[in-house]
């Protein structure tokens, strides 16, 4: 098996490009799947070294990140409706009630 | 050695009382319908109350590592367990006032507010990575829920948005971090990731893995530069969620921050009780610049907030900074004084944040301008207010003061003293913009007449949390010698 | 061989993410990320991480991915109504923050030291469950109540009327 540095590089690529999103992006919505890209950045580490080591407890770790990216992502987008009926927008630059 | 999943049950009576009172819940929504009543609430009073006591039993047991080393039973997570169950019950008497809430059955609400008592009671105590990050999770997703929970109004909404999409990226963060740390050492415990870290020596990961770690807490107890989330979501969530966001999820920060950093970055040292840096990771001088970064940006905003509300929130991220004072010294002092200014902060804060519900239910206002003339108004809320914000400046003879001593003497006796010297002048800042409130309550002219009448059952609400924000003030020992108890941690 | 599959897959899965982060509308980000998703659960199972990898694709791919593009067609925000994207100093700071972010793992990779080990059965179905419901089974059930909340708050949330 290979060493899993190169899978460290790739999860650090797909983590940095959902920072990128986060940081960059206005759609709300593309933020979430985002921070799912972030997530799953941090997945590839953990099963990488998981399975370096022989040890389950990185897939454990990454079972554990999905079911919270699941419960995240289902009240994330249930506040973005919420959102949308009351100002039509999914724009997050636009919420002016609050100063961002 | 930890014990075994069964075993470890009778040691977990209060995180399942809370469970079983978050299931009782869902049955009584079921079964009551969405109709208005207080059954949900008394049935979190008296769940919340029975794990109260349950943890004040646990005090006297010795310390533990319980469920294969995922959570410890230790003096450390007592005391916020403990801590965090009286926030919730004050909480709850705080949403059963509110009339932001009332109109309908509030079996969610309290539903929300009980995950998150959970998972504050499992953040505490956590000495595994994955249950670390599990219960974070538990205390952040139910939170954003709460700070929406007002749908009509859009402020709420609007404020849950901002919690969820900041929320997300730092657990994200924080979570890399996490990935690095099982990379470099091989384990999620933290007593074992510790132990590999201090035979090895400083890398760069190491560091990146700490940064990473500390945004993530950084985050849950609104430390700059991660607070830019807390004063819209504070504004916006409704009163009682304010008062509870400031006090418990930030407690469980501390707790969770001072458990991480002293067991994986740190040794304690048999002979002298102080702990050890591992080397490598020098966050002392960084948390000593956050600390002084924090306190003076809360406070030199709240200067300018003509919300109470808003002033509420930046003052509590002032707090946020005093505490971490403590935090840096390496000492179990530091600790203790950090606990114990927990415990004066819950009362002063939620007194305060108390009898800005009970304003505002009669004059549907936050503003700053329509607290005045509220001494002639109501004499009774106008005085407890004074109370507890001269507590929150940390003018003797008041218990806000000697918490600061505390602190401040730990500061000193390390010879930090350029950040006592930030941490006096930012209370003379703060003393402006509480007495600010003060002046306009006792010397300005009401424009609106009008007595505010309040009932019995606030007044005494109010008389349990100003009596020992006052008492603590002059009698301390106890609860100072019950926080040097709760020093002891164990990582496993 | 796996070398050669890791550089396949490695690289649909950094495409797919540079489209969903650069797409206007939702839509087709969604679609993407699907496209990501799968390719990182192949690498799971180039790591012999064979259930991950089905959770990876059923969990994720199926569920979380299947529940943005529902929202996606409910709020169903018109192409013109689309927030309009300028380049602007946070633009800037999220690239430098991401490059940023990749040269430090770039570096991190190459001298990560890792304690050796042996190899063992890390990623089957047997191995997870047994570690899953030992030594991190409170862990486990602390997700049921996590998710027991969310399910009843994204209803609570989403609801037209209270």
């Amino acid at each position: 098996m290979m060493e899993p540095s190169a899978y460290l590089l790739l999860s650090g690529i797909l983590f940095g490009i959902g920072v990128a999103g986060v940081v960059a992006r206005k759609n709300a919505l593309i933020v979430i799947m985002s921070v799912e890209i972030m997530l799953n950045g941090v997945n590839v580490a953990f099963i990488a070294v998981g399975s370096h080591l022989g040890d389950p407890t990185g897939s454990v770790f990454a079972f554990m990140v999905m079911t919270v990216a699941a419960a995240e992502a289902a009240v994330g987008l249930a506040i973005l409706i919420a959102i949308f009926r009351l100002k039509e927008t999914v724009d997050i630059t636009e919420l002016s009630v609050l100063k961002w | 050695m930890p014990l075994g999943n069964l075993a470890s049950l009778s040691h977990f009576l209060p995180e399942l009382a809370v469970t079983a009172t978050i299931l009782l819940l869902v049955v009584a929504h079921v079964v009551g319908g969405n109709r208005q009543s207080a059954v949900p609430a008394i049935l979190s009073l008296a769940g919340v109350g029975a794990a109260l006591l349950l943890t004040a039993l646990q005090a006297s047991v010795p310390a533990k590592s319980l469920f294969e080393g995922m959570v410890a039973l230790d003096g450390f997570a007592v005391f916020f367990k403990a801590l965090t169950a009286l926030a919730t019950i004050v909480v709850v008497f705080l949403s059963m006032e509110s009339e932001e809430l009332a109109g309908r059955s509030q079996a969610e609400y309290y539903i929300f507010l009980l995950s998150v008592l959970l998972g504050m009671f499992l953040l505490s105590a956590s000495t595994d990575i994955v249950m670390l990050y599990l219960s974070l999770e538990l205390v952040s997703i139910p939170s954003y829920l709460l700070a929406g929970y007002l749908k009509g109004g859009g402020r709420s909404t609007e404020a849950a948005t901002k919690y969820v999409v900041f929320g997300a990226t730092a657990s994200g963060v924080m979570i890399y971090g996490f990935s690095l740390l099982y990379g470099m050492t091989g384990s999620t415990h933290l007593g074992e990731i510790g132990r590999a870290l201090a035979q090895g020596e400083a890398t760069t990961p190491m560091f990146l893995a700490a940064v990473m770690v500390a945004v993530g807490f950084g985050y849950k107890i609104a430390a700059v530069p991660f607070h830019m989330w807390s004063p819209d979501v504070y504004e916006g969530a409704p009163t009682p969620i304010t008062a509870f966001l400031s006090v418990g999820p930030k407690a469980a920060g501390f707790a969770v921050l001072v458990r991480f950093f002293y067991t994986v970055f740190a040794t304690p040292d048999a002979a002298s009780g102080a702990w050890v840096l591992s080397p490598g990771v020098d966050w002392t001088a960084l948390f000593a610049v956050l600390s002084a970064v924090t306190m003076s940006v809360g406070n030199l905003i709240a200067v300018k907030q003509d919300n109470v509300k808003r002033l509420l929130a930046y003052s509590s991220i002032a707090h946020a900074g005093y505490m971490l004072m403590g935090f840096v010294l390496l000492s179990p002092a530091g600790i203790k004084a950090i606990l114990f200014y927990l415990v004066v902060y819950l009362f002063m804060n939620l007194g305060a944040f108390y009898v800005v519900i009970l304003v505002a239910n009669r004059t549907r206002s936050e503003e700053i301008a329509d607290y005045s003339g509220l001494g002639s108004r109501a004499p009774f809320a106008a005085v407890s207010l004074a109370i507890f914000l001269f507590a929150l400046t940390g003018i003797p003879p008041f218990s806000g003061f000697i918490g600061k001593v505390y602190l401040f003497a730990e500061v000193i006796n390390k010879g930090v003293y350029w950040l006592a010297v930030v941490a006096a002048l930012n209370s003379v800042v703060s003393l402006y913009y509480y007495a600010r409130i003060i002046k306009v309550m006792f010397l300005e002219d009401p424009k609106d007449k009008s007595e505010i009448a309040v009932p019995a059952f606030p007044r005494a609400v109010l008389c349990l949390l100003a009596i020992p924000t006052l008492v603590l003030g002059v009698y301390w020992e106890p609860v100072i010698r019950m926080a040097e108890n709760s020093v002891k941690m164990i990582a496993f | 061989m796996e070398p050669i599959l890791f550089m396949l897959f490695g690289a649909i899965a950094v495409g797919g993410a540079i489209m969903v982060v650069t797409r206007k509308h939702p839509m087709a980000s969604a679609l993407y990320l699907i496209l990501t998703l799968f390719s990182v659960a192949a690498l799971f199972v180039l790591r012999q991480a064979h259930f991950l990898a089905a959770i990876q694709v059923i969990v994720y791919a199926g569920a979380i991915v299947v529940l943005f593009i529902f929202v996606i067609m409910l709020i169903n925000v018109p192409e013109n109504r689309l927030p309009v994207e300028r380049a602007t100093v946070m633009r800037l700071l999220g690239v430098i923050a991401a490059g940023l972010l990749i040269l430090e793992t770039a570096l991190l990779a190459r001298r990560f030291a890792m304690p050796a080990a042996p190899a063992a059965d890390s990623g089957s179905v047997q191995a997870v469950g047994r570690a899953l419901f030992t030594d991190y089974l409170l862990a486990f059930e602390i997700t049921s109540v996590l998710l027991l909340a969310a399910v009843i708050g994204a209803i609570t949330l989403a609801k037209k009327k209270i």
